[in-house]
């Protein structure tokens, strides 16, 4: 399905900004003013920006651990510089700097955040589509995994109660080849991993993740199955993660020549490609859109070093609903 | 001169050595072949022994499982665990399968392996991948679980933990990774069960484990220069304890201090001042203190999880509340 030009546009402005978050993130985490350890989803953009695009605020989305980009693109515009100042550790962050890149939720959204353990938020997600089927709602569940993260347990026992009580559940399968060093042929016996699924009865397909319009089109036909109660889909996106499995790993795992041939199939090149072959768009309204993403990247950044660190002692905030713990 | 090596290096050789030694000992987890271990622990194992090292999927239920068969057919897996607190994952396999064999087999066959947790807080990574997790394991009867402090230990203790026939669940502090010792390169095993009296003193008792030690070492370093003489206790094995060395060294200075890096409820500190409590009663001269983390998930901001964890300060005034009591 081709989309309008106006769509590509948009989608092609989000996967820009989330490109550039993640880029500006990885300068603050090399040069140290980013704690702990970041997975950067460069290169997985369309993955992300097109289920997004596909999903309403009420839908329930669960990011993984490399989902900065989901993750930014599901809060409102304004909370945007939010989810990059959690990153920072800061108290003006969407989580007030307790969690950090892998733990950065927006319930506003129903952006529910993700779990450090693998493999967690995927029966986590049984739960928010159980919800809409109880209170006979249409809100859907969207679960984002790893190729690595399909070998979890939970992963079958999450197909297996979707598959049987139909629970609108859509799995978003990034296939980015690894998982840390170890390529998914090593891990899983199948070529095509969505064939996982089909033991389940679970209708599932693998498709280009970088062909933002193919992403659209696959991931709205699964939302609508879902929403029409049909049950659960579970989509394969091919895709490459550029960097390492952390920022700072040095991948001497992959194959000489493999990021570079994954580099031609970028999908914000594709996407331009399109705009500009396809649609006529010029130059300089490519142009245009790179200069107000600019804007905003640059907004987040100055938002994000210059928010204050949050107070110590907040640390023993919210360990329980109704008391505080003691602190020091 | 006696050799000095890291404490990664002293685990890698041990299982090295192991391996030469024994030909039942393999290795298996998330990255630990090609690449060598998420923190490079077993870098150089797979190169030499491309069938006894396995990269597995992201599946610690089969790991762990898997090592419970293999170990009572006779071989002697040592799985890594690349966060400890992943061990929620296998729980099960730990709890009900491995640390019930040999009472389930009576003797016959048992849960001879070791997995590798690594463990604890300070490397701003929040509440998924800091936690101290030897509470949730302390209480399963038929689990070792071993906490090395230092290099020369990080070696001996997991030879010996490859050579005990139970399952022996392996706490590496990822802050102690990079530390230096020294270490004999031949093979040695220090015995499991054994505490070790890292000082010997008069007036306060501390025990403390892993990364702690550090923070007793200075404090007694701190104290001696006030004239009070502090006795270090490191457990070495947290489960089961070895309660004779410390009952003996609190009959002696009749003061005790414990220091953990997890949240205060019931942790060895706790066992620890139960024991005592009961055992030892009319010896204390002054209430057992603990310092420990607060009774918090582990933050990821810097200055929250550092207020979370242990303060070196709060050693001090426990040692001055002891003594003044
Ligand atoms: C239960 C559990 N096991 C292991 C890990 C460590 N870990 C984090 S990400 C990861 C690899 C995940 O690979 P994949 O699912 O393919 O996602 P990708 O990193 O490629 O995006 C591993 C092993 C974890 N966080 N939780
Ligand atoms: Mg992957």
């Amino acid at each position: 399905m081709a989309l309008s030009k106006e769509h590509l546009l948009k989608v092609y402005e989000d996967m820009l900004l989330i490109r550039r978050f993640e880029e500006e993130v990885e300068v603050y985490a090399k040069n140290g003013t980013i704690p702990g350890f970041i997975h950067l989803s460069i290169g997985q953009e369309a993955a992300q920006a097109g289920v997004v695009d596909v999903l309403k605020d009420t839908d329930y989305k669960f990011p993984d651990h490399r989902g900065h980009g989901a993750i930014v693109l599901s809060s409102k515009p304004e909370e945007r510089k939010r989810c990059m100042s959690e990153i920072f550790a800061k108290a003006t962050g969407i989580n007030g700097g307790r969690g950090g890149s892998m733990h950065v939720h927006d319930l506003s959204v129903r952006n529910m955040g993700f779990n450090g353990i693998q493999g967690s938020t995927v029966v986590t997600a049984l739960g928010t589509a159980f919800n809409s089927v109880y209170r006979k709602n249409d809100d859907v569940t969207v679960v984002f995994m790893g190729d690595g993260t399909l070998g979890e347990g939970t992963c079958h026992e999450s197909l297996n109660m979707s598959a049987t009580w139909k629970l609108p559940l859509v799995y978003v399968l990034i296939n980015n080849q690894y998982a840390i060093s170890t390529h998914y042929t090593e891990a899983h016996p199948q070529k095509q991993l969505s064939t996982w699924g089909l033991g389940y009865e679970v209708p599932s397909m693998t498709i280009d993740g970088n062909d933002i319009e193919e992403v659209i089109e696959v991931t709205q036909q699964a939302v609508d199955r879902a929403r029409r109660g049909e049950g659960p889909t579970l989509i394969e996106m091919m895709s490459y993660r550029w960097q390492g499995h952390f920022s700072g790993d040095p991948a001497a795992y992959r194959p000489d020549g493999e990021l570079e041939a994954w580099k031609e199939k970028d999908p914000l090149k594709l996407a331009k490609e399109k705009l500009q072959e396809k649609h006529g768009v010029s130059d300089a309204e490519i142009q245009a859109i790179s200069d107000r993403v600019e804007v905003e990247i640059a907004e987040y950044v100055k938002f994000s070093l210059e928010s204050p660190v949050p107070k110590p002692e907040d640390a023993v905030k919210y360990v329980y609903t109704d008391r505080e713990v003691e602190g020091r | 001169m006696a050799r000095i090596i890291s404490f990664s290096k002293a685990l890698n050789e041990a299982m090295t050595q192991e391996m030469e030694r024994d030909e039942n000992v393999f290795i298996l987890g998330e990255d630990v072949a090609k690449m060598g271990g998420d923190f490079g622990i077993t870098t150089g194992i797979w190169e030499r022994w491309p069938n006894r090292a396995f990269d597995t999927a992201l599946s610690e239920s089969a790991i762990t499982g898997l090592c419970c068969g293999a170990s009572v057919c006779g071989l002697r897996p040592v799985a890594e665990l690349m966060f400890a607190d992943f061990i929620t994952v296998c729980y099960d396999q730990l709890v009900n399968n491995a640390a019930k064999l040999n009472y389930m087999y009576q003797g016959e066959a048992s849960a001879q392996m070791v997995v590798r947790a690594v463990t604890g807080g300070g490397i701003r990574c929040a509440y998924h991948h800091s936690q101290c997790i030897e509470p949730w394991l302390m209480n399963i009867p038929g689990l070792v679980i071993v906490a090395p402090a230092t290099p020369y230990e990080a070696k001996g203790l997991l030879v010996a933990s490859i050579r005990n026939n139970n399952p022996v669940v392996f706490l590496e502090h990822k802050h102690l990774y990079n530390v230096k010792g020294e270490v004999p390169e031949e093979l040695y095993e220090i015995p499991l069960y054994e505490a070790h009296v890292e000082r010997e003193g008069t007036d306060i008792t501390i025990v403390a484990a892993m990364s702690m030690l550090k923070f007793a070492q200075k404090a007694a370093d701190e104290m001696a220069a006030k004239g009070i003489s502090v006795e270090i206790i490191n457990p070495r094995t947290i489960f089961p304890l070895d309660k004779e060395t410390i009952k003996e060294s609190v009959a002696k200075t009749g003061r005790l201090i414990v220091v953990q890096e997890g949240p205060k409820v019931m942790g060895y500190g706790a066992e620890i001042g139960a024991m005592l409590g009961e055992e030892l009663f009319e010896y204390l001269k002054a209430p057992i203190k603990r310092v420990t983390s607060l009774d918090t998930p582990v933050p990821f901001a810097p200055g929250m999880e550092d207020y979370v964890l242990p303060h070196y300060e709060d050693v001090i005034t426990a040692c001055n509340e002891v003594m003044a009591y």
